[in-house]
């Protein structure tokens, strides 16, 4: 049974060629820059308050239908009212700023006032808030899918548009100019949020709140400002990864965070919860992973890998990739 | 002294009215006995609905919800005795327990004589001996598995004729037009069959694979699952050969878009979808096919429909309407004959007996419930007579043509 599974495999491989390989690279890459940008807000808020927030495949969810919202107003995907350029770029800002504002309000409400709490009550907070948004998307939206036909954008007649552009083949497989968008986008945010924390005075502060809140605020910092802040920027993210999720997949719906937001939390340990640099390389990761199992296994085992590799971990690495073991004063 | 005997006097009398209230509660009929005995019919009857209501599956009942709330309020405009429900929610997608509860709730409602629901085959199979002891005979507007009403060899059938009936054509009928369509109509031998993981899709994927094959097609197959819309690895790993896709899912969302990833990814299958996927306000892939009930568009109760939900016939929905009609005429029926009064157990018998026309089930054919076998897969609980899928063909303009 086990040789036959195996014999399967290398069959796959070899029929689907070099081209396949690229082929499952490339969707690996683009997956798991989404899931990198979302496994940040959850590194971001562990780092800095020991949190998982839950909620926050639900603010992804939320950002990817402010995308749509903005994208409606606009005439829709078939029949814009605007120059696409323009159109995508507000519809980035509307959703990153909104589902930022959603973050600094989940904080403000459910979180803070369970600062000195123990650690389990915070953790429900997050699971109630989480359900409390997708119910309420829910209701407002019925239950129903909303796609945003990005791949119609721009396009005349119905017709695919610029956004399915090749940038460039290899081996005959295209790199289109939404795939190239969604990498790019992700690498640029990463990068300015490499930069906000390791070069600036707010990143600084930030540090030294993870490390010792107690003592960051003897030194001055206004650690509810600096916490109010990393949820802001987390979710702001989250936002960003709703819209290009939107323009790349499409399918938006109220329970759409769930299991992204799953794999990105898994993103997140595997690179080494608390790590920036550990979530991006764990959401690259999970990508790939996804995809060759995706490929080469059958999609029935792509979630048992990711999940798989999340269990291994924990057993194996409890720190993930990049993370590092805390000294506890005792 | 004189404080405290009173104050034990005033506890006293507290407890007295809670142990009679109590008591008198308890005699109301809340038991399984009660609520299966004779009911008044008096100016309203009500229905239980049991459906998803939230999680996942939450997106395919919204539409049973909407056809079920329209049906309601069609039926109620032209007759005396009028329908309410009580909903359920089952929840679907794994969690069988909870649909469960929901039997057993509607079981000791003594108000309710008839049930449209549940949602899924798993379901009804979990819950039959509920409704059962508590003479109900589900409506189903959406549970599909042929077991449910046919024994075949090797599986016997899951539920107790006469207590169970369903207002969609099983899987075995769905499959078989399907695969006789892509085999003699298309000559199409290479064939990819993708499920979502879920009993409805898996039952059709299974049924169209073996008559495929049956037939001398090559037939490959791939999984995936509801919640994942990432498509592209699922169609990087489709054989060259390949020259149609077969999808039977139940979200036409999903299906527009693995359309739309196929097409982006340069590949030119001709794609397949079920009548899960029957939707022509959303999953409108030019070229593609969808297998569906032969629906008169241009009726007038589908077109009020659609007005009042713009524009968007939720199709899928569209067998709960005909469940909930099945259940008023059956209470109405039975309410006449016990001259006001009526049991769930006469309910039950009365919707073995219901006809309803062509243009009052809104299926495209009259339904009538069939009381032995019939053909290879039908069995008592399953529609007789015409019920069949018809095949579409989407145009350009996103319009459905029928071609089989």
């Amino acid at each position: 049974m086990h040789h036959l599974v195996l014999f399967n495999i290398i069959d796959q491989i070899r029929s689907l060629g070099w081209p396949g390989a690229f082929s499952l690279l490339r969707n690996g890459l683009v997956l798991g820059s989404l899931y990198a940008l979302i496994a940040l807000g959850y590194t971001m808020v562990y780092g800095i308050l020991k949190l998982l927030n839950f909620a926050h495949g639900d603010i992804y969810m939320v950002g990817a239908f402010i995308g749509y919202g903005v994208l409606v107003a606009f005439g829709g995907a078939l029949s814009p009212t605007i120059p696409i350029v323009p159109l995508i770029i507000l519809m980035f800002a509307v959703s990153m700023a909104g589902s930022g504002f959603l973050g600094v309000a989940i904080e403000r409400v459910a979180y803070r006032p369970l600062r000195t709490a123990p650690r389990i009550a915070p953790l429900i907070s997050a699971l109630g808030v989480a359900f409390f948004l997708e119910s309420s998307v829910q209701l407002l939206t019925n239950s129903a899918h909303y796609l945003y036909n990005g791949y119609q954008l721009g396009g005349k007649n119905g017709n695919f548009g610029p956004l399915l552009n090749p940038v460039f083949t290899v081996d005959g497989i295209p790199v289109t100019v939404v795939q190239t968008l969604v990498i790019l986008t992700a690498v640029a945010l990463m990068g300015v949020l490499v930069y906000l924390v390791y070069r600036t005075k707010f990143g600084k502060a930030m540090r030294a709140v993870a490390f010792d809140r107690e003592a960051a605020a003897m030194m001055g910092i206004d650690t509810d400002r600096i916490i109010s802040m990393t949820f802001f920027i987390g979710s702001v993210l989250a936002g960003a990864a709703g819209v290009m999720y939107g323009l790349y997949l499409g399918d938006t719906y109220f329970f759409l965070g769930f299991l992204f937001g799953l794999k990105a939390f898994t993103a997140a340990v595997v690179g080494g919860i608390g790590s920036i640099p550990g979530a991006m390389l764990g959401g690259i990761l999970i990508g790939l992973a996804e995809s060759f199992s995706t490929g080469y296994v059958g999609g029935q085992w792509s979630e048992l890998v990711v999940f798989g590799l999340l269990i291994g971990f924990l057993i194996v690495r409890p720190t993930g990739l990049l993370g590092s073991h805390a000294i506890q004063k005792v | 002294m004189l404080k405290k005997v009173g104050v034990v006097a005033v506890l006293a009398a507290l407890c007295s009215v809670v142990v009679a209230t109590t008591a008198w509660g308890s005699a109301k009929p809340r038991t399984l006995a009660a609520a299966t005995g004779s009911v008044k019919c008096g100016k309203k009857v009500t229905i239980g609905v049991a459906y998803p209501e939230t999680g996942p599956a939450a997106t395919l009942g919204a539409p049973q919800w909407d056809w079920a709330n329209f049906a309601k309020s069609t039926w109620n405009k032209s007759h005396k005795l009028k329908i309410a429900f009580v909903r359920g929610d089952t929840q679907l997608a794994g969690n069988n327990p909870q649909a469960v509860q929901v039997a057993h709730a509607f079981a000791s409602n003594g108000k309710i004589l008839a049930v449209t629901g549940p949602a899924g085959s798993q379901e009804m199979e979990d819950t039959a001996s509920v409704w059962k002891g508590a003479s109900i005979a589900p409506v189903s507007g959406s549970e599909t598995r042929v077991a449910l009403t046919r024994a075949l060899p090797g599986t016997p059938r899951e539920t107790t004729p006469g207590y169970f009936f369903r207002t969609v054509p099983n899987d075995g009928q769905q499959g078989d037009n399907v695969a006789t369509f892509i085999h003699n109509v298309l000559k199409k031998k290479n064939v990819r069959i993708i499920d979502d993981e879920e009993a409805y899709s898996q039952g059709l994927s299974l049924q169209v694979k073996q008559d495929l094959q049956a037939a001398g097609a090559t037939v490959t197959t791939d999984h995936i699952s509801q919640q994942n819309p990432d498509y592209n690895s699922v169609i990087t790993a489709i054989p060259h050969n390949t020259q149609l896709v077969y999808i039977p899912w139940q979200v036409p969302a999903m299906a527009q878009q693995f359309y739309s990833q196929l097409r982006a990814n340069g590949d030119k299958q001709i794609v397949m979808g079920s009548d899960g996927t029957d939707d022509p306000s959303t999953f409108k892939g030019a070229g593609s096919y969808v297998s569906g009930f032969p629906v008169d568009t241009s009726a007038s109760a589908l077109k009020s429909f659609q007005k009042a939900h713009n524009g968007d016939p939720e199709t899928f929905g569209l067998p709960t309407y005909t469940s909930v009609m099945v259940n008023a005429n059956a209470i109405n029926n039975a309410c006449k004959a016990g001259h006001g009064k009526t049991t769930r157990n006469a309910v039950r018998k009365a919707v073995a007996k219901v006809k309803l026309s062509k243009s009052l089930s809104l299926l495209g054919f009259p339904v009538q419930f069939l009381k032995g076998n019939a053909g290879k897969f039908q069995g008592p609980g399953d529609m007789g007579g015409a019920a069949a899928f018809g095949i579409y063909q989407i145009q350009k303009n996103g319009a459905y043509t029928r071609v089989g």
